[in-house]
């Protein structure tokens, strides 16, 4: 994005979304992309899992009433978008697009685990809205897959790269794998984040 | 556009951002992993057919104290493509400057006609329209005395457009010393609703708020 082409309109300004954004807008379906809907007989493909963590602050608090969203591709790696229309593994009760809002700043969101992207290994692009804030990105990983130590945007992290590996915890849920991943949004071990306008 | 990430801004005198915002540069995306940035929010939405009317909370219920305004306005890409069949999730204080939210323990009043909250699509053109009442102002932080000025908090998700905002009145005292609004700086002019005139005898004020979603999240796929 080195062309500043004059003749894109000026975007309106990213906001914070403040302390309050609404529980009425939450949607069961979107927190649990294992199911398709909830009591809709339909099950993504792959290996269930629960990832866990908390997002915290500069001091180690929890950071309350955050929006976390989730987008990955599914149990083949493939990202449903415009792009992938009709591609043959598309997983038709599997659409990648996850979104909660914690009360404390704690989270749990089910899916599947994602396939490997041709290029990349296994991950969930993960988006927090909070208040004071607008709109940060980060990417998770997972602990021993293949692919991790080849993948390029752990290798562009560095020695970060472990503070985006979710770690399994040793444990299973309701037959599903249960992972742990913490972000840290400022100060000591804080996350790598990144700027998707700007690269 | 350089090469490097941004470094966030912290706002002035605000409490969340302190501890919230990241101090490290943002890296910059390898562009092998470009596309796996850009969700793709699925066409899922719920919504009710009241839900454009906030200023009450059901279509047989009186009216919600305060000024009841129109809002409209025109949702594109940067490159200028309406996005249509959108989500626009709107969600605002009462005359009073109270949320009906669980977790809004500022004691102002409530008002049993307002809920402040709703939902609409954008049509095939990308425009929306919705009701509210015109929002009080609020004292975000007593202890240095600090207002947020009247605004109506917005999110849009459709397709691989993602966007929270908020639109603000012209000509409030309190836009001047709003710390997100000195982090936008010139820019601040964008996010402020353009008055125009009335259409309906339903609303006693009507604003424009055209969006537009900017950065590679909203082009990728274009
Ligand atoms: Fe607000």
């Amino acid at each position: 994005m080195t062309d500043p082409a004059s003749n894109l309109l000026p975007a309106t300004n990213e906001d914070t979304c403040g302390p309050y954004f609404p529980i009425f807008f939450a949607d069961p379906g979107l927190e649990d992309l294992t199911k398709f809907d909830p009591g809709v007989v339909g099950q993504a493909a792959g290996t269930s899992l629960v990832l866990r963590g908390r997002v915290l602050d500069r001091h180690g608090e929890l950071a309350n009433g955050v929006v976390m969203e989730f987008w990955q591709a599914n149990a083949n790696g493939v990202y449903r978008t415009p792009a992938t229309e009709g591609h043959a593994d598309i997983d038709p009760w599997f659409h990648g697009y996850g979104r909660l809002r914690s009360a404390t700043g704690a989270y749990e969101f089910r899916t599947i685990l994602p396939g490997a992207a041709e290029g990349r290994a296994p991950n969930i692009t993960i988006t927090i809205f909070s208040d004071g804030i607008n709109r940060v990105v980060t990417q998770m990983f997972f602990d021993n897959q293949p692919g991790n130590e080849a993948d390029p945007l752990l290798l562009a992290v560095g020695d970060d790269a472990p503070k985006l590996i979710a770690r399994h915890d040793g444990r299973t849920s309701s037959g599903a794998e249960v992972y742990v991943f913490d972000i840290v949004m400022a100060g000591d071990g804080e996350t790598p984040f990144f700027d998707d306008l700007e690269s | 556009m350089g090469n490097q990430g941004r470094i966030l801004a912290i706002g002035p005198t605000d409490n969340t951002s302190d501890q919230r915002t990241p101090r490290q540069r943002l890296r910059l995306i390898p562009e092998e992993a470009r596309s796996s940035f850009v969700p793709v929010v699925p066409a899922r939405y719920a919504t009710t057919p009241h839900e454009w009317d906030m200023t009450r909370t059901a279509p047989d219920r009186p009216r919600a104290d305060g000024v009841p305004i129109e809002v409209t306005g025109r949702v594109r890409t940067a490159s200028g493509r309406p996005v249509a069949g959108a989500l626009l999730e709107v969600w605002s204080a009462n005359h009073y400057g109270r949320y009906r939210h669980i977790e809004d323990h500022s004691g102002l009043q409530l008002d049993e006609n307002h809920l402040g909250l709703g939902r609409v699509l954008t049509d095939d053109e990308g425009c929306y329209r919705f009701w509210a009442i015109s929002p009080g102002a609020y004292l975000a932080r007593p202890d240095i005395g600090r207002w947020r000025p009247k605004h109506i908090h917005m999110s849009l998700s459709g397709g691989s457009s993602r966007l929270i905002t908020q639109m603000y009145f012209p000509g409030e005292p309190n836009n001047a010393t709003d710390p997100m609004a000195i982090l936008m700086g010139d820019a601040f002019e964008r996010n402020i609703g353009r008055p125009r005139e009335v259409g309906t005898a339903d609303v006693v004020q009507a604003f424009d708020f055209d969006i537009v979603v900017g950065g590679r999240n909203a082009t990728f796929f274009e």
